[in-house]
């Protein structure tokens, strides 16, 4: 017993001794001056956090909130400091890298992904005085303001491209979680393809995961063997899936990104984000002070007329003909006479969900809980 | 005198294996292009150097503790208990669907106790089942208990996708928040009592395992089956003792990060935590004492790495490589003697 006593005090002692050592080697003092050290080594400059849920080298959403990162640090030079930490789970986890960033002296933060609005909430509630940007959610707080853009718009000008490609009339689609803004992209996608192909349809599978690539590459395996041409998806990392289409020669809609170069020949286009400007504006906003009452502060939706969202280049299999004809909605949209939930739709049980001359508010569409006509799939209540 | 000699060469020992681990860490550091002594000095300060820091080390370290001493209850028992991660998440499971359904409207003295043993029996069944396949049908516990993990996950997700989901979540897969006076009251900002619990309950079984008569049946089986056996220690009876008691421990851990931490259960809670302690429990050589100090290291690590990815912009999972090597450094360390 003495000797296990021993061992133990061995382990600890050995423990405490390195961490004293080293904190020797730095001669840091009590709690106090470290934050303000850490404070003070950031100068004049405002620091901005950004944590993301996944890898900035996804080919998708964390790529696309990595490039808006990396505007926000090129506009403003030495007059912010961009923070950045990447893989961060959604749940308290979340919480804790916040209130790190904030320890080194954030005061503007973006949680980027939709399950971390719930951490953020909790802090964001703990520093009144901070401001915090969320992306993508429903709920706000006064001062946490969420903001995303209406990808369901290009999401469906994808649909278009798609619906004109297959030739069997089966498009397949790779969800992740039957959520709200998962849902507007299927449904659009498939009224995109309908638009350009009356009998076309969209069978679902959902992962469950944002980024697994095993299961992700089940889901497209299972959608291709049974007979679907053309694979989108709503993953935040698109490589497996785009790759696998390559490979296996059937089409691919990206999202998020742009991500062309991984499938040179059956690459179709993908709904991408552009958030440069607008991460640029949101963060100036709040350094100056002006988000309480700023269009941020609150709901914030953009969509491709402020040019938030957009088509991705087009692949080499896309004709001349679609082109023109996306093209030609795509500008539709721009001038707002066009939207992708317009006029007379059913959802899958044949019930009207938006009526003949009417058009879908961002509060609706976001709200969606069903499968539109042409839907194969379930979503899981 | 030679016996004293001995121990203060252990503590030279491992003292020498984690130097030579932060130093193999500093060479991989300076390859990748960054100062040693800043990230160092960096994890040290803007972890321990304030008190939100160390309360985030300990509430991270609180779930491995746990594990760690159930790991080390099975080891001793000579089972190889991995499923510390499966029992965790389905205590976490347990006591979330006790506090959601049963305890909502339950006061505090007695609706935390409640969800406790929920998470417990929540554990319990699960290490319960790899007991039983252990000891009647003689299935390798290593493997029963890792492959048990994923059916834990997934049992989980099958509840937060299903009755236990949150009506207000828009459909996002996580449970409803737990009553305000269902969470374990606090000792500092953000750290819950769940520390406490696992201290005292990391005391206890040292206490009983290197004291009690119980504790020696549970170190002969561990040392030598057949000669149990010929003892007459119940062999079957013990182990399933032993996997029984470290499933409640590990429940209880999940149930601390329901009431303690998160709040509410999501398909990601708690995941890896289990493999943590695991990993805690083989670098204290399953001691459960020693367990609590090699937990707080790998949730010091595993907080600073966070602080390190932030201010140099190396990745997290850079962290994960120092709790390698240090890992592999105090077995080599073991392995000397």
């Amino acid at each position: 017993m003495r000797k296990e006593m021993k061992k133990l005090l061995g382990t600890g002692l050995a423990g405490l001794s390195v961490a004293a050592m080293l904190s020797g080697c730095t001669g840091t003092e009590g709690g106090a001056d470290t934050a303000q050290v850490s404070a003070a080594d950031n100068g004049d400059a405002a620091v901005v956090g950004f944590i993301f849920v996944g890898a900035k080298d996804d080919y998708g959403y964390n790529k696309a909130a990595y490039l808006g990162s990396l505007a926000v640090e090129e506009k403003f030079g030495d007059k912010v400091k961009v923070l950045r930490s990447e893989n961060v789970p959604e749940t308290e986890e979340a919480s804790r890298t916040l209130e790190q960033m904030i320890q080194q002296g954030a005061t503007v933060l973006f949680p980027t992904s939709y399950g971390h609005l719930y951490p953020a909430m909790d802090v964001a509630e703990k520093h009144p005085d901070l401001v915090f940007y969320h992306q993508g959610g429903l709920e706000c707080a006064d001062n946490l303001g969420t903001y995303f853009g209406t990808i369901y718009e290009p999401y469906y000008l994808a649909g278009m491209a798609a619906g004109a490609a297959t030739e069997s009339d089966k498009l397949g689609f790779v969800g992740s979680f039957p959520i709200p803004q998962v849902i507007e992209n299927i449904n659009a996608f498939e009224l995109g393809a309908k638009a350009m192909n009356p009998d076309v349809t969209t069978t679902v599978i959902f992962t469950s995961s944002w980024s697994d690539p095993a299961l992700q590459t089940s889901a497209a395996n299972s959608l291709i063997d049974s007979g679907c041409d053309v694979i989108a998806q709503h993953q935040d990392s698109t490589k497996t899936i785009i790759e696998l289409c390559e490979d296996k020669g059937v089409y691919a809609v990206g999202y998020h990104a742009d991500a062309s170069e991984l499938a040179p020949n059956m690459w179709l286009t993908a709904a991408i984000w552009k958030w440069d400007e607008l991460f640029c504006d949101m963060a100036e906003t709040a350094i100056e002070g002006k988000f309480d009452g700023s269009i941020y502060d609150g709901k914030y939706r953009a969509g491709i007329a402020e040019g938030v969202v957009d088509l991705a280049s087009f692949g080499p299999s896309v004709s001349q003909e679609t082109k023109d004809a996306i093209n030609e909605v795509k500008q539709k949209m721009i001038d707002g006479t066009f939207s992708a939930f317009s006029g007379l739709i059913k959802d899958q049980n044949g019930n009207v969900v938006c009526e003949d001359g009417h058009t879908m508010t961002v509060d609706e569409a976001e709200s969606m809980n069903y499968f539109v006509e042409g839907v194969i799939g379930t979503i899981e209540e | 005198m030679i016996k004293k000699l001995k121990g203060t060469k252990d503590i030279l020992m491992t003292f020498v294996s984690l130097l030579v681990a932060v130093l193999v860490y500093g060479i991989f550091l300076i390859i990748s292009g960054v100062n040693p002594l800043d990230i160092y000095s960096q994890m040290i300060t803007q972890t321990l150097g304030n008190g939100y820091g160390i309360g985030q080390v300990i509430v991270k370290s609180t779930p491995f503790i746990l594990v760690a001493v159930a790991t080390t209850i099975s080891a001793k028992a000579g089972l190889v208990n991995v499923g510390g991660e499966g029992q965790l998440v389905l205590g976490a499971l347990t006591s979330t669907i006790a506090a959601v359904f049963l305890l909502d409207g339950f006061p505090s003295f007695i609706g935390i106790p409640l969800m406790a043993v929920a998470g417990m029996l929540g554990g319990m069944f699960w290490s319960g089942l790899a007991g039983v396949m252990r000891v009647c049908w003689n299935m390798n516990e290593t493997l029963t208990t890792v492959i048990m993990n994923y059916i834990a996950y997934d049992i989980v997700a099958y509840a937060v996708y299903g009755r236990l989901k949150d009506p207000e979540s828009f459909n996002w897969p996580m449970s409803p928040k737990i009553g305000a006076q269902l969470k374990l009251p606090e000792i500092y900002p953000g750290v819950s009592i769940g520390i406490i619990i696992a201290v005292v309950i990391s005391l206890t079984t040292w206490f009983i395992l290197s004291k009690s008569t119980g504790g020696y049946k549970l170190r002969v089986i561990g040392g030598n089956v057949e000669a149990a056996r010929h003892a007459g220690i119940p062999v079957a009876a013990t182990q399933i003792k032993a996997f029984l008691i470290s499933g409640a421990i590990s429940g209880l851990a999940g149930m601390i990060e329901i009431a303690g931490v998160e709040g509410r259960l999501r398909t990601t809670t708690g995941t890896n935590y289990g493999y943590y302690g695991f990993l805690a429990a083989w670098m204290a050589w399953n001691n459960p004492l020693a367990a609590i100090f090699t937990a707080l290291l790998i949730g010091f690590l595993s907080v600073s790495g966070n602080v390190v990815e932030i201010s140099s912009g190396l990745p997290s999972s850079c962290t994960k490589i120092l709790m390698a090597i240090i890992l592999l450094s105090i077995l080599w360390k073991g392995k000397k003697k």
